[in-house]
């Protein structure tokens, strides 16, 4: 119930509020660069100057991924606003993930 | 792809080779183990173990992880379910400190539990994983790992197929650094492999699987090597049991029979039963003593107990009666003192209560018994009481094995058998053991007159001559003495 009436809120206003992102891939793997472009995608589209994406590289920044409890790439972390969303995989399904990062009320 | 072709090739150009290379091992920490894997896990190689909730899986692999850690070869658990400290917590009410080896950078725990509330969008790898765990081996020189709950890492995946994908992926990845690992499933119990991960069995290169099941109101651990590539081994199964120190696998090894031959003949306590016996009891053979209730079975036994310590032999006393209080003051009645002689330590009792485990666990505490306690005789009262172990199955087993470890070490073994009456010939000789015993001894009272008649017989006594006739006693306050006729 809690739930609904944040997520009614945060329908009324979207975009007020800057999404902090972090982005775990595996270097250029294909998974991974599709990851990237589809969420620069879907911020551009639809919370546009309201986001902060963080691409942090397994491969190079391995120390993170323990820290994050990261297992499979590529990881998305929704770190703001609460609560923490995780999606795993290429976001190759839109609808999916602004379904999940709670973006579905934005009618374009 | 291309590493295994050249491998194939390798193969092709040289041939039948002649010469056996004996595939390089990893011990695994258990001995009874490392028995029935023909030396332990194949080093370098992928074993899949699999098993029930709470068959004993994850156990057997952190034993075999900590004793590579121990050993010199440092080692990696991945836990895909249980977190690092619950693992860490566990392994400390074992005596294992997992802290220490951790410090000494020969262990490293990684939590690689999913999250419950990730959202799956689209395809994805384990390469995040593989990249912290690259680093962990080079900077550890890991050579084990410990995959725990690799099935959970599975479905994540929403097709067979990619599943599949996933998993030979990790195995080659396993392959290519020269890991020797452990990948634990869980399967459903009654069902040995599951068809969904029946491929991994193909995969794997040694695969075993362990299971928890109850006879007779009493648990059973048993263990099973289903297959492995390249080396012999153990082909039953095989019952282990896990305590206070970890797995104990007691696998029966021996398939000759490499009894030692009987010692010289020792007095057995009483100078009357040695004349009747023809100078005592053979040393390193079996003794059975048999007879009804209170017909002086575990005095008689008593008597030569006593007479081995004092001589300065170790006595094992196994009681499944009484426990050794009341076994020492109920003895004090014939004027047998055994206090001072389990003081000194010549004589261990132990009792245990038949129906409170099972045969395997029994059997275990009695060898372990026999291996700390090193004695020259044990006993073991009461045979009849064993069959509570279980069934008459359970306790013909567990005679058996005690009976054959014995005669390998050249240990002499009396078993005491109560039996209702005495007509029976089966009943006296107790549970199908007698064949293997070398001396049988029967016990009767007798109801004349008013009062009762004690009896004493030989009924066997193998490669030696004996008296062939019933003997009278009495039991006084001095031992058992003989009634001359």
């Amino acid at each position: 119930m809690k739930a609904r009436k944040r997520e009614r809120r945060r329908y009324a206003k979207p975009g007020h509020e800057t999404y902090v992102f972090r982005l775990f891939v595996a270097g250029n793997e294909s998974n991974s660069s599709q990851a990237r472009r589809n969420l620069e995608r879907i911020c551009e589209e639809h919370i546009k100057g309201h986001h902060k994406i963080d691409v942090v590289d397994v491969l190079k920044d391995a120390a993170a991924v323990p820290k994050n409890n990261v297992v499979v790439t590529p990881t998305l972390i929704l770190i703001k606003p609460l609560p923490k969303v995780i999606v795993l995989g290429n976001l190759n399904d839109a609808k999916q993930v602004l379904a999940a990062l709670r973006l579905t009320g934005d009618e374009r | 792809m291309a590493k295994s072709k050249r491998r194939a090739q390798g193969r092709d150009a040289g041939g039948p080779q002649k010469r056996r290379k004996e595939l390089p091992k990893v011990s695994t920490g258990i001995a009874g183990l490392d028995l029935v894997l023909g030396g332990g896990l194949p080093a370098g190689r992928v074993t899949l173990l699999s098993g029930g909730p709470g068959s004993g899986k994850s156990i057997i692999g952190l034993q075999c992880l900590l004793h590579g850690a121990d050993a010199g070869q440092p080692g990696i658990l991945v836990m895909f379910e249980e977190r690092a400290a619950a693992i860490r917590q566990n392994a400390s009410s074992r005596g294992w400190d997992l802290a220490r080896l951790e410090k000494k950078n020969k262990l490293y725990l990684m939590d690689a539990r999913l999250d419950p509330e990730a959202v799956i969008s689209g395809e994805f790898s384990i390469k995040g994983l593989l990249a912290i765990l690259d680093q962990r081996i080079k900077a550890m020189r890991a050579k084990l790992i410990l995959v725990d709950a690799a099935d959970a890492l599975l479905h994540l995946y929403d097709s067979p197929l990619r599943e599949r994908r996933e998993l030979y992926a990790l195995h080659e990845w396993l392959l290519d650094r020269g890991l020797t690992a452990i990948l634990t499933v869980k399967t459903v119990p009654q069902e040995e492999a599951p068809s969904r991960y029946a491929f991994m069995d193909f995969m794997a290169d040694c695969v075993i699987h362990v299971d928890q099941r109850v006879t007779a109101q009493i648990t059973t651990r048993r263990l099973r090597v289903i297959k492995y590539r390249g080396s012999g081994y153990g082909r039953n199964e095989y019952p282990f049991l896990i305590d206070e120190n970890g797995i104990n696998i007691i696998p029966i090894t021996s398939n000759v029979l490499q009894h030692r031959a009987p010692g010289p003949k020792m007095s057995s306590g009483q100078a009357w039963l040695d004349e009747v016996l023809a100078g005592g009891y053979k040393s390193g053979t079996s003794i059975l003593i048999a007879g009804t209730a209170g017909a002086g079975k575990t005095t008689l036994a008593c008597v030569f107990t006593r007479a081995a310590c004092l001589r300065g032999e170790r006595v094992l006393y196994l009681n499944f009666e009484e426990s050794a209080e009341s076994m020492v003051s109920n003895m004090l009645s014939p004027g047998i003192t055994l206090q001072p002689l389990i003081k000194t330590g010549t004589l261990v009792v132990q009792s245990y209560l038949p129906e409170a485990m099972g045969v395997e666990e029994h059997l275990f505490h009695a060898l372990k018994d026999l291996d700390e306690f090193q004695p020259r005789h044990v006993v073991v009262d009461a045979i009849s009481a064993c069959k509570r172990m279980g069934s008459d199955q359970a306790a013909f087993d567990y005679l058996m094995r005690i009976l054959n470890v014995c005669k390998e070490r050249g240990i002499t073994c009396i078993y005491i058998n109560q039996t209702a009456g005495l007509d029976i010939v089966e009943e006296i000789s107790g549970i199908g053991v007698s064949s293997i015993i070398d001396t049988i001894i029967l016990l009767r009272n007798l109801p004349i007159g008013g009062s009762v008649v004690r009896q004493l017989i030989v009924m066997k006594s193998r490669g030696s001559k004996h008296s062939e006739q019933f003997h009278e006693f009495r039991i006084t306050d001095r031992g058992m003495d003989p009634v001359k006729a």
